[in-house]
Parts: C-alpha cells; structure tokens; sequence
C-alpha cells in the first residue's frame, strides 16, 4: 500500500472565515439518527402501534356502547380511545430520545462528537432540534391518522357525530355510538397535543440523557417520572396528592388530550390543555438548561 | 515555532494525579513520539489537548488557540484517540459523513481518505464487524479526514500485523514531510525509535525528557565498548588499572564501560596487545527508557519465582 497522503484531491472549501455552527451540526446529527437501525425501529412502534391500537380499541368499545351504563357512557371518549398508543409510544420516544446521547457515551463515540466542535451546546442544540423534529412530525402524522382510522371504525359499528353544540348529557341519551368530527370543539387541540406531548418527552428524555449520560440510568429515570412518581404522590396524605396530582408529568399529558368540552369529571383535577402544555414545556426546558451547564463543564 | 504548547498542565482525577505540571512543545515538520508507561497520563493529555477533559491548571494551545477557540476544529487538528469508540451499527461511510458534516468537508473528502485507508471496499459495512486493525484504520481516516496541519494519534499501531504497523510508520512520516505536526503516543519504545524524530517522554505524569531520539538514546547510554583480544587477560588487567569497568565473558569478549573506543585502543597499544575487534554498542531505545522509568511505573509485573521466593 501506498502513502499518497498529499494534499486532497477533494478540494475542501476555504475557512478563514466562519465557522463550525448549528447547521453543519444537525446535518451530522440527521446522518447519525438516519444511519442506525434502532431509529426506524422506534419510528415503525410508534406508527405502527398508534394507528393499531386505535382500530383495536376504538373496535372494543364501539362493541361494548349498547351496554354502557350512563356513567361509563359520560366517559366514553372517542378521542382518547383513538390516541391509546400514545401511552406505548411515550416509552418509545423516551428510549429513543435518551439512546441518542447516551449510545455515544456507551460506545465513547462521544468523544469523537466533542472533537470536531468547539462550542459543546451546539450538539445539545442540533441533536434536541434533529430528534425533536423527527419525532413530532412521526408523532403528528400517527396522532391524526390514528383519529380518523378510529372514527371509521366507530362509523363501522353505526356511529354517528352528534349535532354540534352537544352537551356530556347529550351523549349519554345518545342511541348512536358517539363518532368525533375533527372540527369538534376541542378535537383538532387534543390530537395535536398528542404530538406535542411526545415532542416534549422526547425532549426530556434527551435532556435527561445528557445529565446522566448511562442508557439504563436515564431510560429508568425517564420511566420512573412517568410511572413511579404518581405513585409514590398517592400515598402521600390526600389533600397533599390532589394538590400534587395535576402537576405531573403523566397528568399534564392526560390533560393536553382530553377533549374537556364533553368532560366535566376531571375540572379542577387537570390543568387545561394549553396550561397543561405549557407547564411540560417548562420541566422540559429546565433540564434542557441544566444539560447545557453539565455538558459545558464536565469532562467528556 | 511550536504548534501544540502545553504549558503546566495538571489533571487530578480523585486521588491520582494523572498528569502534573506537564509542560511541552511540539513541532511541525517531524513526527514527535509521545512516550510513558502504561498509566503514565499521555492520554489524559492527549484528551486535553483535543479540549475534551479540562485540566485542573495550565493551558494547551494549538496553532496559539486553546481548543474552544478553533472554529472549525476538525479542519485544524484530527486525532485518533480511541479506535473502538464507534457506534456498532453505524457503517464506516456513515460514520465519516456524520463527521464531515460537522465542519462542512464535502463527501467526496469521505470516499478519498477511505480510500487512503484501504477501507474502500468494507465502508458500507456495520463497523461493530471491524476487527481492531480496520477500527484503527477508521481512526485514522476520521483523523485525516478534515485534512488538519496538526494530528495526534493515541497508540495508532495496537491491533496491527507487522505489514500495517510499517504502513502507519511511512504515513506518518509522509505527513510529517508535508509540514504537517504530528503527535503520536506510544509505550513501544521500539516503534518509536523507528518512526520519531522527536520525544516528549513521561512517566507518572511528569516531564522525564524532551529531546530528539538521538540525543535521548546517546545522554542517557553510558557508552559500551566490546572487545575481543588474543590477550584478554593483560587487556582486562591494564584497562582495570587505567580506571575502566570491564567484564570478561567466558567465549574471551571484553565489554568495557567509561572508556571510548579510542582509550581503549591507545592503552592495548601500550600494554603490547593486539586487537581483533573494537566496537562501540549502542543501547536500545527500549533499554533507556526502561532504565529511566523503572521508577515510575505504577504497576510492576512480578514474575512467578519472584513470587514464590
């Protein structure tokens, strides 16, 4: 073998001026999240298991409205039934969201990432706005296919959209199974909050991955948050756990995508939607920062 | 003029301070060996010069720029500091490309320093199925691949047949002759001795010596001289006289120390002995260096009988 070594026949273009910045980085950091396997695995859950798990619920209950008492007819929500893979695919965006940063400090790769950037919050940045991107969009496109695959399928067993204006009431002396319309108050907000509240995951699940930087550390974290905190908030004394309870994570995403214009049973137990949205957005800005502050200090 | 300057820099990690009060300069031009036991903090330092671990005190410039100061880094300084640092699934293609992009080096840089790899054919393979010979290839190529004047490579022959470790001695070179400022660490000294011109070497994180292979060998090899005589004995019995540290061995060679070859000579012509042979040895670089830093090692290996006795 040779050493032709000399200078490159590819001619690399002159930096006397600029330099390394956002963009050159999320382009790294899309051929990084393109070019593994476990990215499009994670992708096909979430499509898969949204629009699956909507037909499949959205088909069990369509079955089961005729004997409904009246109290289980108050719940009955087509929206929420059609957005039940979001409670599997929050998972999945949390792995995927931590493995991202997590993968490069298991392999050391890490330290091949930090040497070609000078400035360390340009990787936080590109990777929160490559996986942040990726995701909503996969998470918005499946909330909304999920929605209408989920309607057909109560228009399959009969249903029908009640006229517009309906009360909670209205649905419970419904003949017809209950079919949602898109353009029916608070539909549009609740599916696309969906997408949001797997973007912001995602986020958190990151963020949480650049301040533990272990995959199985940060992944129970993340799952920890989700799941062991509203219990450990229940057994705390009630009037501390219903003061506690609407600020949860896991509750903040039950808010954003109840349709509350038919629902009167969670007022004053949930945050509104958008407040709901906001507030998620803030934890998950407050650990994006501490990231950021980690990241710049530690040894890598 | 210096291209990489350390100057002072400490790194405690815990109790264990891993590099102290290390200052150096580096050249362009030659390929400086950086030298140490296993354990000895060239990592460490290498780490911190690539502005990857922030040392406790002291500062590394390159090119007169700490490492946060460089704006387009990969362009100004590669390095191949852990060759299995790869995520497994990614190809080889993939994984330069990720790189490139970082600072804007076109593609068609990923396919040429593949190419001067000898990658070209496995690039498009998962690099979870690279032995560490191809992994230390990659390294090199993400090295080179922002065609930087400054390289630092960490050990870059472990894992490589004779026929690779020859290739990485020609490239170095190669890449010194261009201009280029090339730092390479090593606990080979025999490798080194091969492939450097100059030597930064450390033991327990501490300047031992900064010099040139040359002079490192020759200041610290108390000269040697064999000797074969058919009068060994007169000859043995008058360089002891004159002051000289002699051995004689048993198949009738004089090794003497503390006289140059020309002493030597002078007093076998005076004691009336001829000389059959009369030549200088010079130690290997191995040998100095094991001698300067059997002190500093931090883990000593015992043998078995050592053990038991």
């Amino acid at each position: 073998m040779t050493t032709a070594t000399s200078p490159p026949r590819v001619a690399l273009p002159e930096f006397d001026h600029g330099r390394a910045g956002l963009g050159d980085q999320v382009r790294s950091e899309w051929t990084k999240l393109r070019s593994v396997r476990s990215t499009w695995i994670c992708l096909v859950i979430i499509v898969v298991a949204g629009i699956g798990l909507s037909a499949l619920v959205s088909n069990i209950e369509a079955g089961r409205w005729a004997v409904l008492g009246f109290g289980d007819r108050a719940q009955f929500d087509p929206v929420r039934f059609s957005q039940t893979g979001e409670f599997l695919s929050q998972f999945v965006v949390g792995v995927l969201g931590a493995l991202i940063i997590t993968s490069e400090y298991a392999t050391g790769s890490i330290r091949t990432t930090l040497s070609t950037t000078s400035r360390r919050t340009t990787v936080l940045a590109a990777k929160l706005l490559v996986i942040g991107a990726v995701i909503f969009a996969v998470s918005e496109v499946t909330a909304f296919a999920s929605f209408f695959v989920g309607q057909a399928v109560l228009l399959a067993h009969g249903g029908k959209a009640l006229p517009a204006g309906s009360t909670i009431l209205d649905q419970v002396h419904s003949a017809t199974i209950p079919v949602v319309s898109i353009t029916d108050g608070g539909a549009l907000r609740a599916v696309f909050l969906c997408g949001v509240y797997l973007l912001l995951l995602t986020l958190l699940a990151c963020a949480i991955g650049f301040v533990i930087r272990h995959t199985a550390g940060a992944i129970s974290a993340f799952v920890g948050i989700l799941l062991v905190l509203p219990l450990i908030v229940q057994i705390l004394p009630s009037n501390l756990s219903s003061s506690f309870e609407k600020f949860l994570p896991s509750n903040l995403g039950l808010a954003m995508i109840l349709v509350t214009s038919r629902k009167t049973d969670f007022a004053g137990v949930l945050l509104t939607p958008w407040a709901a949205a906001g507030l998620l957005a803030l934890y998950t800005a407050a650990v994006v920062v501490l990231a950021g502050w980690l990241l710049v200090r530690r040894d890598a | 003029m210096p291209v990489i300057t350390a100057t002072r820099i400490t790194k405690t990690y815990g109790s264990t301070r891993a590099v102290d009060a290390l200052s150096f300069d580096v050249r362009p031009g030659v390929v400086t060996g950086f030298l140490g036991p296993n354990g000895s903090g060239k990592s460490t330092t290498m780490r911190i010069v690539m502005g990857l671990d922030r040392p406790d005190s002291g500062v590394v410039t390159i090119n007169g720029k700490r490492f946060g100061e460089l704006r387009w880094p990969l362009r100004e300084v590669g390095a191949l500091l852990e060759a299995k640092a790869l995520h497994p699934g990614r190809t080889a293609y993939d994984h330069l490309l990720s790189m490139a992009h970082t600072n804007a080096v076109p593609k068609g840089r990923v396919d040429e320093v593949l190419g001067l790899v000898g990658l070209e054919t496995v690039a498009r393979r998962r690099v979870g199925k690279y032995s560490l010979g191809m992994s230390q290839r990659l390294g090199i190529a993400s090295a080179l691949l922002g065609d930087p004047g400054v390289l630092l490579f960490d050990e870059p022959v472990n894992g490589l047949d004779p026929e690779g470790i020859l290739w990485v001695r020609t490239l170095l070179q190669g890449l010194a002759a261009e201009g280029r400022t090339i730092f390479v660490s090593s606990h080979l000294m025999s490798e080194m001795a091969l492939t450097a011109t100059n030597l930064v070497v450390i033991g327990r994180g501490q300047l031992i010596a900064e010099t040139t292979v040359e002079d490192f060998i020759a200041s610290n090899t108390e000269a040697t001289v064999r000797v074969r005589s058919p009068g060994v004995e007169a000859l043995a019995a008058a360089l002891r006289d004159a002051g000289a540290v002699v051995v004689l061995h048993d198949d009738g060679e004089l090794l003497v120390t503390g006289f140059d070859a020309a002493r030597i000579g002078d007093v076998a012509h005076s004691a009336g002995v001829a000389l059959h042979e009369l030549s200088p040895l010079q130690a290997s670089l191995e040998e100095v260096f094991m001698e300067l830093t059997s002190d500093m090692v931090d883990f000593h290996g015992h043998s078995p009988i050592e053990v038991a006795t």
